[in-house]
């Protein structure tokens, strides 16, 4: 079988890998480079749990093939920690009870992130809005919303720029 | 599912590697429809061309009266074209209820047409602006009326070599505006199981000078609703002539019953989206 040299720089780590075209980005992440924090679910870029960042825009990895990431900035959800410091999105999360199952979460997390860098002081219904494309069986999605806009007004007391 | 992927440089390369292939050949831009028909092996093609380096595609621009709208430009961008937040903002209001944020920030305007679901959300407002798709191969472009390219369900005119470089309509004259609606059973990720679009000329006089509608996931493609239509132009758009033009607009469309909504429904739907879709043509206009 063909395979494509792809070279991917995910959370500013350059990996130089060989694959075949029909690999998807999510296959690559979670099972060549180990970077389990992105899920797998439904593979039809409906429920958003595989959510990365492609140059800062949010997008389902399952439904993006892997060669066609060639010179793309990605960012995981392995990436917005700093050592043991979490991005204020992971610290509002976990304040705030959002997090039950986990399963959406990272990709809960990188949607927020994204929306929160275009949008740095949403609405209620702006954060439900850019949430949609990002399904959780378990919350109820309240608390969920609340950690997005209380992690907003954090970043935006801090001046954070992550 | 495996395949060769190309991505070439230029319109005449990307065009030269389809042929190549006698018609087995897809192309993709954001990927988020090829990408799950071939997972799902509803689609299997021998070779996938990225068209996503080949320069001048992505642009919206408008030349004299004429608006261009590159076949790359993606959902997102779309949403957030300043050019599009006046008399076109049907186009914003097409764009934006397409997926989520995911989807959007890499699907195309060129994906959705070349798709050509029934359901297409971007196709009904492009209708009633009579857009000209423009297709192009290795030794020129031609032009294609939106409404003979849309062939049937998943169906174009586009040839396996050719690739859509974009749509051109002309900008909308004074007092006038596109609207649309789109009706599912959630407000996003959602099938439309109907969507209304309207675009309004008023005259200073306040009436109706010309009138275009369009339905989608009502037939096998968008499509305009002409009888509606006749009812409406040089008149005055009051309550009871929307009414009639609703129930005229019902009539003409043929909707199927599948698992989203039945066909009864469908009708009921449109009868009561195109009044409204009207009349938000007309809001931006008096507004």
């Amino acid at each position: 079988m063909h395979t494509y040299p792809v070279e991917l720089l995910v959370n500013g780590e350059r990996h130089d890998i060989a694959v075949p075209a029909d690999r998807s980005l999510l296959s690559v992440l979670r099972d060549d480079l180990g970077l389990t924090g992105t899920k797998t679910n439904c593979l039809e870029a409906e429920c958003g749990v595989c959510t990365v960042l492609i140059d800062g825009l949010a997008v389902n990895a399952c439904a993006t093939l892997a060669v066609q990431c060639r010179g793309s900035a990605i960012t995981t959800i392995e990436g917005l920690a700093r050592g043991d410091a979490l991005h204020p999105l992971q610290e509002a999360f976990v304040a705030l009870g959002a997090v039950q199952c986990g399963y959406c979460i990272p990709g809960m997390i990188m949607t927020a992130k994204a929306f929160l860098d275009d949008n740095p002081e949403p609405d209620e219904p702006g954060i439900r809005e850019a949430l949609a494309g990002t399904i959780c069986r378990c919350t109820g999605y309240q608390k969920i919303v609340d950690a997005v806009a209380a992690a907003a007004r954090k970043m935006n007391r801090e001046g954070c720029r992550r | 599912m495996s395949f060769e992927y190309c991505a070439p440089a230029t319109l005449a390369e990307a065009s030269a590697l389809a042929a190549q292939t006698d018609g087995t050949a897809s192309f993709i831009a954001g990927g988020t429809d090829l990408v799950i028909q071939m997972r799902r092996q509803q689609r299997r093609p021998s070779r996938v061309i990225d068209l996503r380096g080949i320069p001048d595609l992505d642009s919206i621009v408008t030349i004299r009266d004429k608006v261009s709208l590159g076949a790359l430009t993606t959902h997102r961008a779309v949403e957030r074209c300043p050019a599009f937040s006046g008399a076109l903002r049907g186009l914003i209001e097409s764009a934006q209820v397409i997926g989520g944020h995911q989807v959007r920030n890499v699907a195309t305007v060129g994906g959705n047409l070349c798709n050509a679901s029934p359901a297409a959300d971007l196709l009904p407002v492009l209708l009633t602006l009579e857009a000209d798709a423009h297709l192009a191969d290795g030794s020129g472009t031609r032009a294609v009326s939106l409404i003979d390219f849309l062939r049937g369900p998943g169906l174009t005119a586009r040839r396996p070599d050719e690739v859509l470089t974009g749509v051109f309509f002309a900008v909308p004259p004074a007092r006038s505006a596109t609207a649309f609606i789109k009706i599912g059973r959630r407000r996003a990720m959602e099938i439309s199981v109907a969507s209304a679009a309207a675009f309004v000329t008023l005259g200073e006089d306040g009436r109706c000078i010309d009138v275009r509608l369009a339905a989608g996931a009502v037939a096998p493609t968008a499509m305009r609703l002409h009888a509606a239509e006749v009812l409406l132009r040089g008149e005055r758009l009051t309550r009871d002539v929307l009414t009639a033009a609703g129930r005229t607009a019902a009539a003409t469309i043929s909707p199927l019953s599948d698992v989203r909504a039945s066909a009864a429904y469908r009708r009921r739907l449109i009868e009561i989206a195109i009044p409204r879709a009207i009349e938000h043509s007309i809001a931006r206009i008096e507004g």
